[in-house]
């Protein structure tokens, strides 16, 4: 079955690395920029993974806002945080609302799809 | 410096606009009614989907903004339209309760394009609870006296109920796929497609229903009463080249063309200034 990803980082060169990158593994990958993006497609579409980092912009956390809305709203979905903001604080709040994987940036791109991959084929 | 997402969709050269038409279906005789005018976002971004990209513009409160962007995109494609044809364009309930110069910007489009308002239907979609109803109700008048048909989108579904349907009195009652699919091996949904066309009858309108899938669809529709369908089965949404490669856009095809059908055209309304209360509540 074709695995959906959704990548949220308001890197858009980033994001669209990784997008080529984990296509090339057989994903179906989206990238959304803004929260309001990443919540358009949420509403749209069944993802087994979110990768999301968790500053948008430099006005605030929506990464942290998307991993709330998922867990409230129950989506069956795998969440990685991949960030560089790892903060204490700002950790465990992530990892107090379930979030299956916290890696920090930067990383290597094997290290974060060895990641993906455990997360996928569990839930394959 | 580069554009922002939302800056890029209220652009209207970033949208390309798709037609998909409405047939008038008796029997196996099918006529196009009329054209349904679809956006599409900015190439390779999400937006692709309209769906998307209004979701969006809906969560960055733009939906005004948006529907202004896509009138301009699609007026400017639909002036190489063949007249024989009426045109759906969607707007926002909330954009016609809350823009007091909206209906002006819409005719201010029509007008440079050489477009008869007679030609086109406002299909009212997104009936968001919180919207300014005596706003919208005057909205809708100023376009029927202008000779604008009115339709409402997603009957049955949402907000789409029947205060709206009170309230608006459509011309048009679109019905939802998810009432559609399945008619065939569903009784109940049916039963629900039945009631719609008894309303809309009962209230002067006519029922596009959206969506059907399969030929036994299509025949089940006909049996409630349907006349107008609108489905990829029967022809999907395609740029106004595509469309016309079809043969489609021939005249001999139109249903019955649009006119100016007013005895004595009103005045188009011109003013919102004098109406201010009207749009108070909602900016302040």
């Amino acid at each position: 079955m074709l695995q959906r990803i959704l990548i949220i980082d308001d890197d858009e060169q980033l994001a669209d690395a990784y997008k080529i990158y984990l296509s090339k593994h057989g994903y179906c990958v989206h990238c959304a920029h803004e929260l309001e993006e990443a919540e358009a497609l949420l509403a749209h579409y069944e993802y087994s993974l979110v990768i999301t980092d968790l500053r948008l912009s430099k006005l605030g956390f929506g990464g942290l806002e998307i991993v709330k809305q998922i867990r409230e709203k129950r989506l069956p979905t795998h969440i990685v945080v991949f960030t560089g903001y790892a903060w204490p604080e700002l950790k465990a709040e992530a990892l107090a609302q379930n979030v299956d994987a916290f890696v920090r940036k930067p990383a290597k791109l094997s290290d974060l799809m060895e990641t993906i991959s455990t997360l996928t084929e569990a839930s394959a | 410096m580069k554009k922002s997402l939302l800056e890029r969709i209220l652009d209207p050269q970033e949208l390309s606009v798709r037609f998909q038409p409405i047939f008038r279906v008796n029997g196996n005789d099918r006529s196009v009614d009329s054209l349904e005018a679809l956006i599409r976002g900015p190439q390779g971004t999400n937006f692709e989907s309209a769906e998307i990209m209004l979701d969006y513009a809906r969560r960055k409160r733009a939906e005004a903004e948006i529907d202004r962007s896509c009138i301009k995109a699609i007026c400017k494609v639909a002036m190489n339209l063949p007249t024989a044809f009426r045109i759906n364009v969607n707007v926002h309930a909330s954009t016609l309760g809350q823009d007091p110069g909206f209906v002006d910007f819409f005719h201010t489009q029509l007008k440079k394009y050489s477009l008869g308002p007679w030609r086109f239907v406002v299909e009212i979609i997104e009936h968001a609870p919180a919207c300014n109803i005596p706003a919208l109700l005057y909205n809708l008048n100023c376009f029927r006296d202008a000779g604008i048909r009115i339709a409402l989108d997603d009957v049955g579904l949402g907000h789409s109920n029947y205060r709206m349907i009170l309230d608006c009195n459509p011309d048009y009652f679109k019905i939802d796929a998810y009432f559609v699919r399945g008619v065939s091996a569903d009784t109940k949904r049916r039963a629900v497609i039945e009631s719609i066309v008894a309303l809309s009858r009962s209230m002067g309108a006519q029922v596009v229903a959206e969506g059907p899938e399969t030929k036994e669809e299509l025949r089940v529709l006909q049996e409630t009463g349907v006349e107008l369908v609108q489905s990829n089965l029967l022809c999907e949404a395609m740029p106004l080249f595509g469309l016309q490669a079809t043969g489609l856009l021939d005249i001999s095809n139109a249903a019955a063309a649009p006119r100016d059908q007013r005895q004595n055209p009103a005045p188009m309304c011109e003013q919102f200034a004098t109406n201010e209360p009207l749009f108070a509540a909602v900016r302040a």
